[in-house]
């Protein structure tokens, strides 16, 4: 085991002495109007492609400022912004998500937007919400992905079964979810849940995936059943009300009482089982967000539909989580950083990210480039989503400490899902465990 | 180091001894050639290993100022019931893979020590798993591990044996790790069993069968003592790797399932890197370099107590 770690002490030895040549001829040009170098950091290499575009078009018009594009991969991504932030070296203009937002912002890592004077009415309110703090705007709204129903159009049609107009739940078992799924669930004998015979163990497809899965799952039924994730931004988690709890029981039961969903110790946190159970064609319905299509539709041997989440007792509830572009609060270029922020919250790099079928900008009225990307390239129609995000929407809990927290509950809610844990003692003990990790 | 030069310069003059003012000349290259290595352990080692030292009597919240905590942490981490279980976590890791692997690596040298046909393909094939990227192997893991689709269980069932949930199974998870670490690491192993094996003179085994010692008899009291410098690097550099094992843990189970897989160095990260926490991080990396160094020091009064032979 020592050698790999020779290795990469040399290869950080390497790395260390080429940043130096580096900095060293870094200096030189005087007079004239200075060139300025901006890094600009984000963690998705197929937006990538869309940023190279929106930048060409940004130093078109700011001749004297190079923008330096820099991706990472999302769990480096992290790491290295955390302790480029402690170096004083983070990039000028980054990407910034709502779990990693409160940290980032009450240290004092980004800089204050106020200045920009943006409209704030113009772009979508939970990206407005997930990027303020004490009433100040600190990150520019970038684009908003939702939760969506993705289904099986061919597992669908061999089981003879139209996707219903409207899919609904109730904690009793009663709606349109639970019977479309028992229909679509199918045992090596070819035996639905409801029909005698029928064996848990020996399924073949399932017909919906449910697992701990906060974003995508779990938090839409809380919300959907009247449900409280959080009291208020920056307040205390409140997911153990009797409302919460019910809607925990719910998905849990899809798993371990109705048998329409694969079992937890196959899709339990961290892999990524449920997505490659969905691309195999194992689960005809799969709650994804709008984010994943790029990955999920080119994979798929089979026709990809996009329906309307389901609707709980209390209406359909669905997950809207916002990107936002962040300044560096220690940039060494914080007017061209700002200028930079500034483009990026308008109309032309927006569109341009819509229309090229990456992202649903935060800008209002921009969403149908998105639409029209999905509809003539891939035949795909993504309505449902655009559809949702003018019903009742709702952020990811933004709360200090989140980021730290999520492993945890991940751990507490994966034994729920096996159904060690009631999700009442679930709750409970996730809720004890985050209020604690909040200060 | 400049004395050195200056007496190699002027050695002609003051008559410095031939052979005195070789061996200076030879210091001052030998330092030069170790230079680039010397600057890489002092730099990202020891300077490293130093900060998180005094790192860990302070309160420092990563982006905020750190403060001076004096003994705090170390208060923190005596009543901290969490640590000490990733500590226990960590050793159960560490006795479940250190002597399998360390067996399967002697007995797997054993067989291909001899002259059997395709040797060197089997020499090579078993030191593949080493080479590959611990993330990669992770992921694959996982698949094999599967409890319905999976490779083992599959396996097993055609034998009519259901297999546990590996992953999601509190006492299986730990093990599974293990196995996957037995399985990248023994075959490396093997390699030095094999080269320590090779250094045993033909000659002795030969005296050994005249005076009628049994295969068992020269196992242990030929091959197995005179392999005591192998077995003490193997077990040693063995021991702290697996007391520093991470990226499994990350990518299979994220120390879960209820904290089962949550080694030492798994909850060092978290308290890092997720929680922020870099003072009590690093009171906590103090920690795993104490065990460490305790558990390597016994080794080494171990295994010096016992003979070792020239073989020159």
């Amino acid at each position: 085991m020592p050698a790999p770690r020779i290795r990469q002490a040399a290869a950080l030895l390497g790395a260390a002495l080429f940043t130096l040549t580096a900095c060293g001829s870094g200096s030189g040009s005087a007079g004239e109007p200075e060139q300025v170098t901006l890094t600009y950091r984000l963690w998705d290499e197929q937006q990538k492609v869309g940023y190279e575009k929106v930048m060409a078009a940004f130093e078109k018009a700011n001749p004297t400022i190079d923008v330096q594009i820099e991706m990472l991969p999302w769990d480096q991504y992290w790491t290295k912004l955390t302790a480029d932030a402690v170096a004083g070296t983070a990039p000028d203009v980054f990407w910034m998500q709502p779990a990693a937002f409160p940290e980032y912002v009450a240290k004092g890592v980004l800089a204050d937007l106020s200045g920009l004077k943006l409209d704030t009415a113009k772009y979508h309110k939970n990206v407005v919400e997930s990027s303020s703090y004490q009433g100040k705007l600190y990150g520019v709204p970038k684009d908003w992905g939702i939760v969506g129903l993705l289904y099986n159009k061919d597992l669908f049609k061999k089981a003879g079964v139209e996707m219903p107009d409207e899919l609904t739940w109730k904690p009793d078992g009663s709606g349109t979810l639970l019977e479309t799924a028992r229909k679509l669930t199918v045992d090596e004998n070819g035996k639905h849940p409801d029909e005698a015979g029928f064996e848990p163990g020996k399924i073949e497809t399932y017909g919906f995936g449910s697992w701990n899965h906060y974003q995508t799952q779990w938090m839409n039924w809380v919300v959907s059943n009247g449900g409280k994730l959080l009291d208020k931004p920056f307040g205390s988690y409140t997911f153990n009300d009797a409302a919460s709890v019910e809607a925990l029981q719910f998905g849990v039961d899809l798993v371990n009482k109705h048998h329409v969903a694969p079992p937890a110790s196959q899709t339990n946190l961290p892999t990524g089982k449920m997505t490659e159970m969905f691309q195999a064609g194992k689960v005809a319905m799969f709650p994804a967000n709008n984010a994943l299509l790029p990955f999920v539709v080119p994979e798929a041997n089979f026709e990809v539909g996009v329906a309307l989440m389901p609707e709980g007792p209390q209406g359909r509830a669905v997950s809207l989580n916002g990107l936002s572009e962040v300044v560096y609060a220690k940039s060494e270029h914080p007017e061209e950083a700002m200028k930079l922020a500034a483009y990026l919250g308008t109309q032309e790099p927006q569109k341009l990210m819509a229309d090229e079928g990456y992202v649903f900008p935060a800008l209002d009225g921009l969403a149908d480039g998105y639409v029209d990307y999905w509809k003539k390239t891939k035949n795909l129609d993504v309505t449902p989503f655009l559809e949702e995000s003018k019903g009742t929407t709702f952020n990811l809990p933004i709360v200090n400490g989140f980021a730290g927290f999520e492993t945890t509950l991940n751990q507490i809610f994966n034994e729920m899902y096996l159904g060690k844990l009631t999700p009442k003692q679930a709750a409970d003990k996730a809720v004890a465990e985050g209020n604690a990790s909040t200060e | 180091m400049t004395a050195d030069v200056a007496a190699g310069e002027d050695g002609g003059a003051t008559a410095v001894p031939a052979r005195a003012r070789r061996r200076g000349t030879g210091t001052w290259y030998a330092y030069l050639f170790i230079g680039p290595s010397l600057f890489g352990v002092f730099a990202f080692l020891l300077l490293p290993v130093l900060i998180v030292l005094g790192l860990s009597f302070f309160d420092w919240e990563l982006l905020s100022e750190p403060t001076f905590a004096g003994l705090d942490n170390y208060r923190r981490l005596a009543g901290d019931g969490q640590a000490w279980h990733s500590l226990l976590v960590t050793v159960g890791y560490v006795l479940l893979c250190v002597p399998l692997q360390t067996g399967l690596a002697l007995v797997l040298a054993l067989l291909l020590n001899q002259r059997v046909k395709g040797v060197r393909f089997y020499r090579a094939l078993f030191v593949v798993p080493w080479m590959a990227t611990p993330i990669v192997l992770g992921l694959i893991w996982n698949w094999i591990f599967d409890p319905r689709d999976g490779a083992i269980n599959s396996a097993l069932a055609l034998v009519g044996v259901t297999g546990p949930d590996w992953l999601s199974d509190p006492s299986w998870a730990l093990p599974a790790l293990a196995l996957v670490n037995v399985w990248q690491y023994s075959g490396y192993n093997m390699l030095f069993f094999l080269a320590g094996l090779q250094g045993i003179p033909q000659e002795l085994y030969d005296a050994a069968a005249t005076d009628g010692a049994t295969p068992a008899q020269r196992f242990f009291r030929l091959t197995l003592p005179l392999l005591n410098p192998t077995m003490f690097f193997v077990m040693v550099t063995n021991l702290i790797g697996a007391f520093q094992v991470f990226d499994t843990v990350f990518v299979m189970t994220d120390g879960g399932p209820s904290r089962s897989t949550a080694v030492l160095n798994f909850t060092i990260f978290g308290t890092a890197f997720r929680e922020f926490d870099f003072g009590y991080a690093s009171t906590l990396s103090m920690l795993l370099f104490a065990v460490i160094l305790v558990v390597t020091l016994v080794q080494v009064r171990f295994f010096s107590k016992r003979t070792t032979y020239d073989l020159s």
